[in-house]
């Protein structure tokens, strides 16, 4: 359910890391709580992005929340593919449905998110909180 | 008692029918039509041409809403022009009716002071008049102001008004000011199909709207793929090959068939011939009044856009009565605490009062309290779940309400709650504990009064 190959961060949002670069997203568990996204607010490609920051607004009928950066770098890609369809997010959080590409600005800050293991752990005691 | 009013725009005609109302012998004199700028070439053409580009917008949800069409769905402005024209006509025959109804002579031609008690008006065919009375108002309203560097042309550089009556949708507008009107006809274009960039000098878009409101409206924008350059001065314009060039701070260079220049408005206050009545001007060329609205000579008054104040249709309404009022023997001053204004952008803006950098600004110890249009149901059942509802209290003593802003569907008509709270010194915890109609859009502005107060019903709780 919660694939063992990406790290988490507690705002619920994810990373890919393929050497000195991460894609990011959001989690199940996030698009789930948000129900249907019905738009996303992209960064700008080449806008940096800064840890445990606001990198993105996310809105679905339900609610209007912020994407929170895991890490921190400077966006080479963004998922356009999401403009139309934002959709996608609700169907595929973790594969399709990821949200901007950054270049690490500090890889050191990978050790301050979760692995799948503790992710889990720590959704079931934000479950029970 | 004798008043002449210059211009019958809404703060002529309004301080028009109050004075005949009071039993005051009016004569008007009006230039161009009754409803001045308001009703010709403003508010109701606008909400007009509004109305239709927001109908197509919606037409193509039509899958949504479970409707079927066959065919094409498509706009066609000359039709939505003729219909602005059918608008506007009627309206201009109502206050025409008005004015008979209540013995108010309008004359119709340009009038210039010839001196403390006489305006001398030339009439379309040239022939002229002097019309005599014992006071006057001067209501001579506003116009676009033009930018010498790039001056209307009325075919590539564009005034609202020129916008107002174009024949075919353009593909492309670039629009310089991203206040008011330039930001409504950025959205209705936008609705139509046009590619639309706005160019603003300031930071933000709407820049006297609470930054909450600009921000949420600069999103919508974004959404809408309408382009947004703030903190960038239009440099440069061209007109080439009948396209416009525009370049911006920083060498770029916009092209689009269309320039729509809405930077502001110059008042009309040249050729009144003020200088032979004693009527002072301000530093901008408006008149200055006091807060009776009476000019430097006491027996001639001025409202509305001329006298440089709250530039809004109902502002002018309301100083027209405030300067009637006074004229004829009762002693009003004009109050401008709680002044709504909309911004019929998609989505729509209401706003009156503080703002929450105001606040900030002169120390105001304050709360803010916030609900969503989505958490509505009324918002779902109509497919208009984009906005929110923000009011700004007191943070100590009664806790009366200081603003309130409003961005989505009927804003403009659902501030009026919050207005006529503060008009009344209404607190946050009275409006809480009115019963608002379900399902309504206004449950909206009392959710948002509990939101202020702790937590209002339909939220989850606050972490």
């Amino acid at each position: 359910m919660i694939p063992e190959d990406l790290r988490y961060h507690k705002k619920h949002t994810w990373v890919k890391v393929s050497g000195n670069k991460a894609k990011i997203g959001i989690t199940n568990y996030a698009q789930d709580a948000l129900g249907d996204i019905v738009y996303i607010e992209m960064p700008e490609v080449e806008s940096e992005v800064e840890a445990n920051t606001e990198m993105s607004e996310i809105e679905s009928t339900k609610a209007t929340d912020s994407v929170i950066a895991p890490v921190s770098g400077i966006v080479i890609k963004v998922n356009e593919e999401l403009e139309d369809a934002p959709e996608i997010i609700n169907e595929e959080p973790y594969g399709k449905g990821w949200i901007a590409e950054v270049k690490l600005s500090n890889e050191s800050e990978l050790d301050d998110l979760m692995d799948a293991t503790d992710y889990a752990k720590y959704l079931e005691e934000e479950a029970i909180g | 008692m004798k008043i002449a009013i210059l211009g019958a725009g809404p703060g002529g005609y309004v301080a028009a029918l109050k004075a005949a109302q009071m039993g005051a012998e009016v004569v008007v004199i009006e230039e161009s039509e009754v409803g001045g700028v308001c009703l010709n070439a403003g508010c109701i053409p606008t909400k007009t041409l509004i109305a239709s580009s927001d109908l197509y917008s919606k037409l193509k949800e039509h899958d949504d809403y479970g409707i079927e069409i066959s065919g094409d769905v498509k706009p066609n402005i000359r039709k939505m022009m003729e219909r602005k024209r059918s608008v506007i006509s009627t309206q201009v025959k109502g206050i025409r009716a008005l004015f008979k109804s209540w013995g108010i002579r309008l004359i119709e031609g340009r009038g210039s002071f010839i001196s403390g008690k006489e305006i001398k008006v030339t009439l379309k065919d040239t022939s002229q008049q002097v019309v005599n009375a014992d006071k006057f108002i001067i209501a001579t309203g506003s116009r676009p102001f033009s930018v010498p560097a790039f001056p209307f042309d009325g075919t590539h550089i564009l005034s609202s008004t020129h916008a107002l009556e174009l024949e075919e949708i353009p593909k492309s507008m670039i629009i310089i000011g991203a206040g008011v009107i330039g930001c409504e006809f950025a959205s209705m274009y936008r609705a139509l199909g046009c590619e639309v960039s706005i160019v603003e000098l300031l930071p933000r878009a709407l820049a006297t709207e609470d930054e909450e409101i600009s921000s949420m409206i600069e999103k919508e924008f974004k959404k809408r793929k309408i382009k947004l350059y703030t903190k960038v001065k239009a440099e440069k314009v061209v007109v080439e090959d009948n396209m416009v060039k525009v370049t911006i701070s920083g060498d770029k260079e916009l092209s689009a068939q269309k320039l729509l220049v809405s930077v502001g408005r110059s008042f009309n206050s040249e050729g009144l011939g003020l200088e032979t009545c004693g009527v002072d001007l301000a530093k901008r060329g408006n008149i200055s009044v006091n807060k009776y609205m009476q000019t430097t000579n006491p027996d001639i008054y001025a409202i509305g856009d001329v006298t440089g104040g709250i530039l809004l249709a109902h502002v002018a309404s309301k100083e027209g009565i405030v300067a009637v009022e006074n004229i004829l023997g009762h002693t009003v001053e004009m109050n401008y605490k709680v002044v709504p204004a909309g911004v019929f952008t998609h989505p729509e803006i209401g706003s009156v009062g503080l703002r929450e950098h105001e606040a900030k600004e002169q120390s105001i110890k304050y709360k803010t309290g916030y609900f969503q249009y989505r958490a509505l149901g009324k918002s779902h059942a109509i497919g208009e779940i984009t906005g929110m509802f923000k009011v700004i209290a007191e943070a100590e003593g009664k806790g009366k309400i200081l603003g309130a802003h409003v961005i989505g569907h009927a804003a403009a008509d659902l501030i009026h709650e919050a207005v006529i709270a503060m008009q009344g010194g209404l607190t946050v915890k009275e409006l809480a504990d009115t019963i608002h109609s379900h399902p309504t859009l206004s449950e909206g502005m009392m959710e948002a009064c509990e939101d202020l107060l702790g937590s209002a019903i339909h939220s989850t709780p606050k972490k």
